[in-house]
Formats: structure tokens, sequence, C-alpha cells
């Protein structure tokens, strides 16, 4: 067996209670790696594609990497993989910090769970005082008393009653309610995107609790150790500064600047109110602290305060959360958009999903397709009163809860139209007009509309394309950023790292080869990345994939974007970048 | 023509904008370093380094030092990592 990994997935039957380790032979693990791609392969071996996701036969994946546990900077991740209730179709969320490192502790690459609790219940696996290669103790835990109870508050509880060591990865009410966009969440991190939260939900799991020290060797120790500190010195470098000096949240005036901003659900590109949401606003008029995941040593966590209470009371701000609760629908007033994040991350809802459901709604009501007045652009109590009526599934809130896509089909009016969703995913925080090489990536997207999955923004973000006018050239800059976010996935690294390398495949081989003792080339892990896309893309044809998903709304490929009407894609483009797309990756 | 900072860039130059002349944009990130030595981790000699872009007009992105540059132009300097 490789070093780097223990050679065998934990499963677990949640209807029982009942735990076995299965092996994985080398040569999956060599082709999968681990995180989004070894997860995609245990789901198609289980028939997860075919499977309702919110039933007792769906599976879902918590999958570890080689890397986890080991001194690589940003290597304590994991991720949660399962076919998607909101979507149909695969879904892989990525969080970070001690659960990978405890989760793979217990002696395996990945948990999987299958089956559905008789009661509300804890998954408790604890490897304390196990031999190693023997199965780690599990047990369901009876969980009424956390019935209602946020994340935060769930392991907080869960750690005064089992033990320090525990770390735990839970759902809010969110996912107990069956929001189809409930998160996972582990020490104020999201595994956010595709409902993952509700896979769990439908389990009848609150939350798994793991515990456990068992280290995977490495096979170079000294050469990684080597790698790990010039990782580390580069990640101090200019390449991360824009995370650690104001994080993710300094796109908001780029993007305004660019109009691309999404507004008012993508009915402009710009946002008045952009100035009072940016980072280089807030960080003048309020409280903030910064933090990092376990491992990493890019700090990248930008925590703000509430008016004149100090920033650990705060909430941790990120662009995608502040375009989706703020210029999407309208909402300037910081505190209002603040507060909106700080509540979805409590109640365990996905702020991307959540802002771009009530953005559609809101738009829906303007049109007077939806009774819901006091649902309006720009009205912060509004916003607020929405996520808690989804939260709780209540009135409205239980149509919201659907996603944009289904609460179209029950709205009707041709509002599926304005539904800003690819596969039913909403769409985050790039205008597709305005940067045309991300809209390919949205449109062709395993798991939906989405900037993890593919970074093609980026190539709008340089002088390789016309951002407004992308030609067919576009398509292999925009696989190369889906291959490259494929691998980071799958080893895994965290993305905010990618401008560190100078040959992202070369050294990665280097890493997995001081980790692994593989003999691995970059030629190699290029083919893996096209592996495990393909992986996806094979699960999503047995979930029911057709061509015609493809796509993006009417409203991206009909109206030029007001602000700036030279972004204007039409259909005709769109199918041409995405028929090349799939000759390019051999799927004609 | 008009400079504008976003993101990190601002940061380091503490302003927002500026005005300067410069004929091509080799010379203008020159300008730029001699006056803002602040700016010294980001504009290597007549060139920005990697982590860093400018666009030209909010249209163009441009790397080359004798792409020349008008007296109307606005160039914007912001960070290569446009993602979240």
């Amino acid at each position: 067996m490789a070093s780097g990994y223990h050679g065998c997935v934990l499963r677990i039957d949640a209807s029982s209670g009942h735990a076995e380790r299965v092996p994985v032979p080398d040569d999956v693990l060599r082709a999968y790696l681990g995180g989004s791609g070894l997860g995609t392969r245990l789901l198609l071996d289980a028939g997860a594609a075919e499977a309702d996701p919110l039933s007792p036969e769906a599976s879902l994946v918590f999958a570890f990497s080689p890397l986890v546990g080991s001194p690589l900077t940003t290597s304590a991740k994991f991720a949660v993989v399962s076919k998607s209730p909101l979507t149909g179709r695969i879904n892989d969320s990525l969080a970070s910090s001690g659960f990978a490192v405890a989760g793979k502790g217990v002696g395996c690459d990945a948990l999987v769970i299958t089956g559905q609790a008789p009661e509300f219940s804890v998954i408790v696996i604890d490897a304390e005082g196990v031999e190693d290669g023997a199965l780690p103790a599990v047990r369901l835990e009876p969980a009424a008393d956390l019935r209602g109870a946020t994340c935060r508050d769930t392991e907080e509880r869960l750690r005064a009653k089992l033990g320090p060591a525990f770390r735990i990865a839970s759902i809010g009410p969110a996912g107990e309610r069956l929001v189809r966009y409930a998160t996972i969440s582990h020490d104020g991190r999201h595994a956010g995107r595709g409902g993952s939260g509700a896979v769990l939900g439908a389990k009848r799991i609150k939350a798994i609790a793991v515990r456990g020290k068992r280290r995977t060797p490495w096979a170079r120790p000294d050469e990684l150790t080597a790698l790990s500190r010039d990782l580390s010195k580069r990640s101090f470098g200019p390449a991360t500064a824009k995370y650690r000096e104001l994080g993710t949240a300094t796109n908001m005036l780029v993007f305004n600047r660019f109009g691309s901003l999404p507004t008012r659900n993508f009915q402009q590109g710009t946002f008045d109110g952009a100035d009072s949401l940016s980072p280089e606003t807030l960080s003048a008029t309020r409280a903030k602290t910064r933090e990092s995941c376990v491992a990493c040593t890019i700090g990248c966590e930008h925590i703000y305060g509430f008016g004149k209470d100090g920033a650990k009371a705060g909430v941790r701000v990120e662009y995608e959360s502040l375009f989706a609760l703020g210029s999407l629908c309208g909402v300037s007033d910081a505190d209002a958009v603040l507060h909106a994040s700080k509540r979805c991350d409590e109640l365990g809802i996905d702020t991307i999903s959540a802002g771009g459901t009530i953005a559609f709604a809101m738009e829906c009501v303007e049109q007077g397709w939806l009774d819901a007045p006091w649902l309006t652009f720009g009205s912060g109590t509004a916003l607020l009163r929405a996520i808690e009526l989804i939260g709780a599934r209540q009135g409205l809130g239980d149509l919201l809860a659907e996603g944009s896509r289904r609460a179209a089909a029950v709205i009707g009016h041709g509002s599926i139209a304005i539904a800003p969703q690819v596969k039913g995913l909403e769409i985050p925080g790039y205008e597709p007009r305005a940067l045309q090489t991300m809209a390919l990536g949205f449109a062709v997207g395993a798991r939906g509309a989405d900037h993890n999955r593919s970074g093609a923004y980026e190539v709008d973000f340089s002088d390789k394309v016309d951002r407004r006018h992308v030609t067919l050239d576009a398509v292999r800059h925009a696989i190369d950023t889906e291959d490259k976010a494929a691998m980071m996935d799958s080893m895994i690294l965290c993305k905010f790292l990618r401008g560190v390398f100078e040959d992202f495949y070369g050294e990665s081989a280097v890493m997995l080869g001081a980790v692994t003792g593989w003999d691995v080339t970059s030629d190699e892990l290029r083919e893996t990345a096209r592996r495990i896309v393909g992986a996806k893309r094979e699960f999503n044809l047995r979930a029911g994939w057709t061509p015609a998903e493809d796509t993006l709304p009417d409203r991206f490929l009909k109206t030029p974007l007001p602000n700036d009407p030279e972004a204007a894609l039409s259909r005709e483009r769109l199918d041409a970048l995405v028929t090349e797309y799939h000759r390019q990756r051999g799927w004609e | 023509m008009h400079v504008e900072f976003f993101g990190v860039p601002r940061e380091r130059a503490g302003i927002s904008e500026l005005e300067l002349h410069a004929d091509t944009l080799g010379q203008l990130l020159g300008t730029l370093a001699e006056r803002m030595p602040s700016l010294s981790e980001i504009i290597q000699h007549d060139r920005l380094h990697p982590a860093f872009v400018a666009n030209l007009n909010g249209d163009r992105f441009v790397t080359d030092p004798h792409t020349p540059l008008g007296a109307d132009d606005f160039v914007l300097i912001l960070s290569a990592d446009a993602g979240g």
C-alpha cells in the first residue's frame, strides 16, 4: 500500500450503526487520489447516481486525501461528495480544518454513510485506544436534545459531552428540515454548495463526531519536510497577499468597476452600494480579526464585528456571501448583509443559493408573479425575514427552500428564464455576459454553475481572451482551469495557493511522490485530472444528464447586460463554445 | 492618464487613484515604482509581478511594457487572482 493512505474506507450504515472497513486497491487510490476524485469513484461504485439523494439508499462520502496530516500548508481539507438534492447531479463540496485530520486519524481514507437512523442521532467514531488496523468504535447516539441547534452550538455541546479531542461535522436547522441547499459545517467552515446537509438530515444524522490520531507514514519524510517549508514560505508572498490582507471580499470593488458584479438578480452588473460592502470600507468602520484553518499559513478568514461588538462575535466575510446577500438582492446596508450571512451560517444554509433564490423571488414579486409584497430589492429586513422562513421552511420559505429552479416551476409565468441557476445550482458572483469564459465554465460544470470547479474567470481577467467576445480559443483555457481544480480538490490543497506554483502539475507530482512513494509525473497527473472530471461526467450520465443541461438561463442569452451593451452572449455562441468543449473533452 | 488601484495595490499605494503622464505601460510602471516605494513588491522594473495585472479602460488586460498609453486612458492595477 502507498504511504499517505490507510488503504480502506469506513462504511457506516446509519440504519443500524454497523460499520466495516472496506479495502481500496492501490490502483484506485492512484487513479483518483482522494477528496473529490476518490469520493466520486466511491459513489459510482456504490450506485449512488441512480438513487434518490434523500433516500436511505443514498450514499454520502467524506473523503480525505494523501496529504491530510502532512506538514504541507493548507492540506487539512476534506470533500463531502454525494448526489445533490438540489441538482440531481454530482455534488462535491470541500471544507477544512481539524475534522479532516481527526477523520483520517480514525484509520480510513473516506467515510461512506448510507441508510437512515431509526431516530435523530449522532454518529460517533472513536479510534482512541484501538489498535492500528482495527475497526474504530462506531455508535449511534440519540440527538433529540440537539434538534434545532446551530452548527456551532452542536459542536460545542458535543465536544463538552464527548471530549475535547473530538472533531465534529454537523448540520443546522436547515439540514434537519431538508432545505435543498443546506450545508455541512465544521469549525465555522462549510461544505456549502449543493445541499449535502439535506442528505445528512434525510439520514436523521445531526452530526458526525470523530476522534483519532492514527498517522500514515510518509515515503520520503526529509524531502516532504523541505517541500513543506518551501511551500509555506511561498504562501507568505505576493501570490496570496490578497487573501491575507483583504480576503476574497476585495473582489467587490473590482467586479463593480468591471461591470461584472451581479446586481438585483443579474439585472445589472454594477451596484451603487458596492463601496459600503467592500472590505476597504468594512475595515475602516468595524472591529476585525483574522483566523486560519488548521495547518494553514495563509489565514484568509476575515471576521468583522457588528456595531461596537468585537470581531469575535462577528461573522466571516467572503465575496460570495457579500455579493449574494448584498448586490444580488440590492441590499447595501452592511449590517443587514453581515447579519444575513451570519444567520445562514447558523441555520446551515449555502449563502450563494440563499441569496440567488431570494433575489429571484424579489424579481418575481417585482414582475407581479409572486404575491409577497414585503419581499423587495434593497430591503435588509425582507432579506433577513426570507432567510428565517427558509431555515424554518415556513410560508414562502418552504418554496424558496427548494431553490430557484424548483421555485420557478411553481411560480410559472416563464420565470425559469430569470432563475439564476445552471442544473439547479445558483450562479455565483460572476456576471456571465461580462465574463464569457466563465459563462462556458458555468454551463458545462458537472455540479452546475460553479466557480470552485471551474476557475475560468481567471482567463477572463487575463490577456488570453477578450472577456466580452470570447472565441473558441477560450475553450482550452476553460478546460485547463477545470482540470487544475479537479487536481487541487482531490490531492487536496487549498485553491488560494494556486498562484504560488510556476509548474503546478510538476510540483504536485513531486509533493505526491514524497508523500506516497509513487514515481508520479506531471503527465500522469494531467491524465488523472481529466479522469476525475470524466468520472463526474459519468456520474451525471448515469443520473440522467442530457446535453441540453449544459447551458445558461435565457436571460443571459437574450438580453445584453444593461450597463454594458457589449456584454452580450447569444445562444448560438454559447452553444458553439459548449460543443467545442465537448469535442475537446472527447464527449461528442 | 488616470491610474486606479484595487485591493492589495490600493493598500500598498495608500490611495485609490492618481493622474500621471506616460507614453507606455512600462514607463507608467517605472514612474509609479519610483514615486511609491511601497509598490516595490508589486512592480518589478517595468512590469507587474505575476500576481498582479493591469487593465486598460476596463476592456483589455495588458502585460507588454511597450503597450502605448494615451492621455485619456484609464489604467487599472489589481490582483491577478480574481476569484473567491
